[in-house]
Formats: structure tokens, sequence, C-alpha cells
């Protein structure tokens, strides 16, 4: 029988009307003793106001660098059930589709060698197992393994790509971010496992830039779906919504981030060229607009939260490219990034910092995309465009012709 | 080369980094292909078996990974020594 612990502090996160984590603790401590000290050392954290938890360290099943983090407490005498809480990362199925006798499995892998406790899901998208002893790694990782499940990204690794539902379950998605995940997932295995990076490199991919994954914020490659051409409109349905009291010009129109709409009583008019394809009008009228037919992605780079610098958001590097299997033209872009990302990063150094220390046009350079409009994130602030001596010259000798023939290029 | 001179040279590496700096891979594979002039694939392939075979490990410190060569306490707490 495990030890039960009184936990008044923790008592009073069980009122009111949400789910409560300690509830689902206290069910688990019920009959495991590692959930039960869990229990114990957050109420004493909440009394004392001190972390008792250290982490890292050289945890892992062999051959792997990534998928377990080791977590040990600082008092294992006081709270020996929780001596080694490492947690187990899953590399999570595209999209998290799961059959619930595969979820079954995973829960009994872990109340066989686990604390019973997992949070599904990470923030990275894997399937998170919490609290776990060393001697019980490699049993969990030959069960795993054996029914087809493998761990997922940690430390200086490709972490485990993510994506939202796609064409599974969405009728906005431009590409199809499942097929796309898994394939990249298995291309970037060694990368995955095995860390050999300065530090984390995530892909993350949305279907369209309604972003539901928040690739844009998160991920150090976005991929999110677009397309190319004029945005499809059914006009009796946009009729048929403004009938049915929907206010077209408060929730559309003027909500439009590059106001490229208008509405003059009975026809709804978009200028295209200038739509940056936020799929905002889309998401509000589904049934009269709908997004054109070439679909693609965008591909941004460069996001992260803010742990070494400030936080980023991704950055347009392709405006648009085709997502066709076998995708490799996707997976060549990742590696020529990351390669030049390993060369010039410093350790805990994430891409995105290193195109603002190094610059963009060097990165540019050495992954072969030209320099495009689309890449300018903020006009007339952006300091990494620099000219090299080379570019100098051409301009030195474009400026002698032009003022020995009298005839100027622009 | 042959394989247990590049062995010999990723253990001396990593002992002389010892309590000073944590290796990545990487620094690893660049400097015994340098001190050693073999190709770095060749180092990779070597200190890849190295890590299969559970004789090195990655570790994990704030976010960084590096290759440390096991204490014997964690090869115990592994089941890999009695």
């Amino acid at each position: 029988m495990p030890k039960m612990y009184d936990t008044p502090l923790l008592d009073e996160l069980e009122k009111g009307p949400w789910p409560s984590f300690v509830k689902e603790i206290k069910k688990c401590a019920a009959k495991n003793d590692m959930a039960a000290d869990e229990l114990g050392l957050l109420e004493k954290s909440y009394k004392t106001k001190i972390g008792y938890w250290k982490h890292g360290g050289i945890v892992g099943v062999r051959g792997y660098g990534g998928g377990v983090i080791g977590r040990y407490c600082s008092i294992p005498e006081e709270f020996p059930g929780v001596a080694h809480f490492h947690t187990v990362r899953i590399n999570q199925p595209s999209a998290w589709f799961y059959t619930t006798d595969a979820l079954r499995t995973i829960c009994d892998i872990w109340d066989k060698y686990g604390s019973g406790l997992t949070n599904f899901h990470g923030s990275t998208g894997d399937m998170i197992l919490l609290g776990t002893r060393t001697e019980a790694l490699e049993d969990i990782f030959a069960e795993l393994s054996s029914r087809g499940w493998d761990l997922g990204g940690s430390g200086s690794a490709m972490r485990t790509p993510s994506c939202c539902v796609g064409p599974a379950r969405c009728e906005w998605a431009n590409i199809d971010t499942l097929e796309l995940c898994y394939q990249l997932t298995q291309e970037f295995q060694d990368e995955l496992h095995r860390p050999a990076w300065p530090y984390k490199f995530k892909i993350k991919i949305a279907g369209c830039a309604c972003d539901c994954v928040a690739a844009i914020a998160r991920a150090d490659c976005s991929i999110i779906g677009t397309w190319k051409g004029d945005i499809k409109i059914n006009q009796d349905e946009v009729r048929n919504y403004v009938k049915n009291g929907f206010d077209i010009q408060k929730w559309v129109i003027d909500m439009c981030p590059t106001e490229c709409m208008s509405w003059d009583g009975s026809t709804l008019t978009i200028d295209n060229a200038n739509c940056n394809r936020c799929m905002h009008c889309i998401s509000k009228m589904t049934k009269a607009l709908k997004p054109g037919d070439e679909k693609g992605a965008t591909i941004c780079i460069g996001s992260k939260a803010p742990i070494v610098v400030g936080a980023l958001l991704s950055w347009v590097i392709v405006p648009f490219i085709k997502v066709e299997k076998p995708y490799d033209e996707i997976k060549d872009l990742v590696r020529k990034m990351t390669e030049w990302w390993d060369e010039n990063g410093k350790p805990r150094e994430r891409i995105g910092e290193v195109i603002e220390r190094v610059g963009m046009r060097s990165f540019l350079e050495y992954i072969g995309v030209p320099p495009q409009p689309q890449q300018v994130k903020e006009p007339r602030r952006d300091p990494f465009w620099f000219f090299t001596e080379e570019d100098i010259e051409k301009i030195k000798a474009k400026e002698a012709e032009e003022k020995k023939t009298g005839v100027y290029k622009f | 080369m042959d394989t247990e001179t590049i062995k010999n040279k990723i253990f001396e590496i990593l002992e002389k980094a010892k309590g000073k700096k944590k290796l990545k891979e990487k620094d690893v594979i660049r400097i015994a292909s340098e001190e050693l002039n073999v190709e770095k694939d060749d180092v990779k392939k070597v200190l890849r078996d190295l890590i299969e075979e559970g004789k090195l490990c990655y570790s994990y410190t704030g976010g960084a990974s590096s290759v440390e060569i096991p204490s014997e306490e964690y090869l115990r707490e592994k089941g890999m020594i009695k």
C-alpha cells in the first residue's frame, strides 16, 4: 500500500468546476508508490516554495541520445519513490490519431514500469510518460518497440515533427500534413535519435494559415499550407450569409489585414494580388469562399520561445513550394538549413538566432534560395542585407558603363 | 586506418575533456578526424558503434546534448555491469 500524505494545499486545487491534476495524481497514488511520493513532494514544494527536482545527465536507452529526460529528486531519502522520476517521450502518430487499443497498450506498459502518470501531449507533440526509474528504461523501450512505437526527440536533436489534423478532418487543408509529417519523421530518424546539433530543431506542419499547430510561433521550420491564384467566391452563398444576418462589413471586410476586400451590398470583390492568404475570410464564410486550386506551402524559419534570447516568430523563406510525394525538395531544403546552422551555430543557439547574428544573406546563399520580396519581414528595418565586395564591384562597373554610354539601367 | 585506433582516439579525447568541457558528437568527430587525418564519416561510424554498444553514451544538460564515457554507477543502474 503506497504511503499517503496529508495534502491540504493541493486539496484546494481539487475544488471548482474544472478537472484537476491533483485528483488524477491522487487516483494514481492510491496504487503506485511513485505517484504517492510525487504528491507528497509537490505538497512540500507548495509549503516551502522550493522546487526539489534536478534534471539532465546521462539517462537514455542504448544507442539513442533522445527520448528520455532524466529527472531526479534532490531529497530522495524523504521521497524514495521519486528518487528517479524520468520522463519518456513517445513519437506520436501524425496529427495524434490513435485507436483506443493503442492507448490501452501504452497505458498498460506505463502502469507496469512507471508512475502511471502521463501528459497528452507535450508541447512538441510527443506523448509524455511521467516518472520511471533508470533500470526500467531498456525494458520500457523494448516493450514499446515491439508494439511499433518509438521514442521522440529531445536534447540537441531534431524534435519529433508534428502536424495539424490536415485533410483527415479539415476542409481547409491545402496540403497533406499527415503524410508529409510521417515522411519527414522517417527521413530524419538519425537526426531525431542522435543529437548532434547545437540545439533543438522543430518542424511543424499546418495545413493552412489558421495554423492550428502554432507552427509560426513554435517551430524552427514552419511549413504552412497555402495556395496560388484567386480565392474562389460563391456570390450566392455570400448573399445568403448577409441575408441571414452575417455582418460582412464588420466581421470580414474591416478585419482583412491587407484591406483587399470590398462589399457593395450585392457583390464581394477581392483584390487577390494584395491578399496575404491569412484565411480569415475563408474561415468566417466557409460556404462562400474557398482557397484557389494551385495548392502548396510557405516555408518559414526561425521561431522559438525565449530561452537564451527573446522569442522570435517565423520568417518567410520560401513563399511557395509544391508539396508532392516523395517530398524531396522539402527534405533537401531542411537538410541544407540544418547543415548551415550546424556549421555556424554556437552551443544552445537556435537557427533563428544564428540568422540574426550571421545574416540572412549567408543563410539564403547556402540553402540556394534567391532573395525575394516576400522575405522582407520589416520593410526599411531589416538589417540583414549586406553588400559584399563583389556586389560593390558590380555596382561600380554598372555605374561606369551607364556614365560612358549615357544609358541608365534601373 | 583501423577501427581500434579511431576508438582509442575517441576515448582519449573524451577522457581529456572529462570534467572540463562537454563535447558534442560533432566536436569529437572533428577533433579525431583532424588528429588522425581520417574522414569525418569514418570517425562518425566508429563513434556510433561505440554508442550502440553502450561504451559511450549521450548526456544532456540544459537542453544541449554531449557525448560521454558512462560512469560505473550509471552502467550498474542500467544493469549493464554487476
